[in-house]
């Protein structure tokens, strides 16, 4: 028979092993700031293009954020173990800006680079990215950040070389600046109330 | 009536089964990782490891990154099953404590 004191002891047993699977799983990674660095990166590889007129902006700027992505990530990613939800999320990023630095550098050298459908191509891109990512990590503002890029890509299809330029630029803003901030404070925010959670259980 | 299930001991230890869950959610964890996460010293740890070692649950691997060393832990597929019917045992006997 099993006594109250009993019963107690398996239900903490069972709340144990909860929190300890949750404390596993939980992301403690912080990404808000890859968001900004490719938003300027995004800012100063057009404003290269534009103003330097030079074809090796796009693929020089790329390849200088993917080695900074890769510099600043491996120094956070020693601190926590690898998640399979980590994975599944570095996988999602990793396809799509391989396959759109191929097609964009691919367009470029061959001379057939074209306003509207790079704005087209890079939203459609951006939008499948972020909502495969919102998808895994139950993200509703990552989600609004999909649509907008999907809305840049359409609208872009429609509009003039100003008015492609301008949503494009305003996507840029949004969804890289606005929302890897948000995403940095956010993630601060958490970290915070972890260690206070923490520092109240440690008591 | 049916008879109740037996907990099973090597995971009954309250720190063995917190780092078994911990090690359930990862791919692998640094001793390090699981040391902060449990608030354990490194001797109970280290000695908590090493019974789910010998029992099969876990598996050690020592490297050197940055010509530091690393201990990492990882989950076996017997862990994991051995996790799962701990859980399920749990819930039979609470099941039945519930119906007493």
């Amino acid at each position: 028979m099993t006594t109250n004191a009993e019963e107690q002891e398996l239900r903490e047993r069972l709340n144990l092993i909860e929190t300890m699977i949750a404390e596993g799983r939980r992301s403690t990674e912080s990404w808000g700031w890859s968001f900004v660095l490719w938003g300027m990166a995004y800012y100063v590889a057009i404003a290269w293009a534009t103003w330097g007129h030079s074809a090796l902006a796009w693929p020089v700027t790329m390849i200088a954020a993917g080695v900074l992505t890769g510099i600043f990530a491996s120094r956070n990613s020693g601190k926590n173990p690898e998640t399979t939800i980590g994975r599944a999320i570095l996988a999602i990023w990793m396809a799509m800006g391989i396959s759109t630095f191929l097609i964009m550098l691919s367009l470029s050298l061959s001379g057939r680079m074209e306003l509207h459908g790079a704005v087209a191509f890079i939203g459609a891109m951006l939008g499948t990215a972020n909502a495969a990512s919102s998808i895994v990590l139950k993200w509703k503002m990552q989600f609004a950040c999909a649509v907008a890029w999907w809305a840049a890509g359409v609208v872009g299809a429609f509009t003039s070389d100003t008015v492609t330029s301008i949503v494009f630029l305003a996507a840029i803003f949004f969804c890289q600046i606005v929302f890897g901030v948000y995403g940095m404070i956010a993630e601060a925010r958490e970290h915070r109330l972890h260690q206070r959670n923490q520092g109240a259980s440690h008591a | 009536m049916p008879e109740l299930p037996e907990l099973n001991p090597v995971i009954h230890g309250k720190l063995r089964l917190a780092l078994l869950s911990l090690l359930s959610g990862v791919e692998e964890a640094e001793f390090t990782w699981l040391r902060a996460k449990t608030g354990s010293t490194d001797g109970n740890l280290g000695a908590q490891l090493l019974k789910l070692e010998e029992a099969g649950y876990v598996t050690i691997e020592k490297k050197f990154v940055q010509r530091k060393p690393q201990t990492l832990y990882r989950m076996t597929e017997a862990g994991r099953e051995a996790l799962t019917e701990y859980v399920q045992a749990l819930k039979q006997l609470l099941g039945a404590a519930i119906d007493a």
